[in-house]
């Protein structure tokens, strides 16, 4: 079974990164790549990927006269999508628990995060046909 | 340069089951199409369909670093339905990508015109980081 795990932040909260201390961000990533590293080793990484900050994004909605229209005004509650991991795991368990290891990811001073992680499944025939 | 194409939806608007099967039929029909053509023109990096959100659940750690999951979200929160990941020589394609997947037809062969969300993918992280 294949999950996403989506770690998503607003502008605000995103913003709130750049205060961390050189120290801190080297911790964080630290424990993002012994995640990586143990999901690697234990053959259920598939990707995982960080986007750019969401000063960059954009809507885009149709096209006008064959040029499409592009919007990067968002609402200050929007979620965006900061990053995220794809797994095949062998049961739902095994996805939340990977994301509650993620979630736990040190903050400055090395407390743990705990942020929010949203776990998916991929659609398969079975979850589209219901 | 490499690019996410998120396309959203709430829970509510998730309307898709209702339609006529000659319309998910063209729909469908549609994504496969572009998803070809995007792969013969090498620009096609993965293309994932999310199964639906009432499926969804939050993850965070808890104290002793048990996932703690919960699957209750506000009515407005904005659930990503599917993706594409496409590596393109210009923001400019990336827009036209976005645009024509937001025309994709809907019931009785209507563009859609849904927003997508586009955000540029962090090719890896700061040097300093790794």
């Amino acid at each position: 079974m294949k999950y996403i795990l989506l770690m998503s932040g607003t502008r605000t909260g995103v913003e709130g990164y750049h205060a961390w201390s050189k120290q801190d961000l080297e911790a964080h990533m630290a424990a993002l790549k012994r995640i990586h590293k143990d999901l690697t080793a234990s053959g259920e990484f598939i990707a995982e990927q960080g986007l750019a900050e969401p000063g960059e994004a954009k809507a885009v909605r149709g096209e006008k006269n064959g040029v499409p229209v592009t919007d990067g005004i968002f609402p200050e509650s929007k979620e965006f999508l900061l990053g995220y991991w794809i797994v095949e795991v062998a049961n739902a368990e095994r996805a939340y628990a990977i994301a509650g290891r993620i979630s736990a990811a040190p903050g400055p001073g090395s407390k743990p995060i705990n942020m929010p992680i949203e776990v998916r499944q991929f659609a398969t025939y079975e979850s589209k046909s219901q | 340069m490499k690019y996410i194409l998120m396309m959203n939806t709430m829970k509510a608007g998730h309307g898709v089951p209702g339609w006529p099967k000659k319309d998910l039929q063209a729909h469908i029909a549609f994504m496969m199409g572009l998803n070809k053509e995007l792969h013969e023109r090498g620009e096609l990096v993965s293309a994932e369909g999310l199964a639906f959100p009432d499926q969804a659940k939050l993850v965070r750690a808890g104290k002793d670093g048990r996932p703690i999951t919960d699957g209750v979200f506000p009515e407005s929160k904005e659930f990503l339905a599917g993706f594409w990941i496409v590596e393109v020589d210009s923001p400019e394609r990336a827009y036209d990508i976005a645009a024509r997947i937001s025309a994709a037809p809907g019931p009785g062969s209507v563009p859609l015109n849904m927003p997508i969300e586009l955000r540029a993918v962090m090719s890896a992280p700061p040097q300093e980081m790794v």
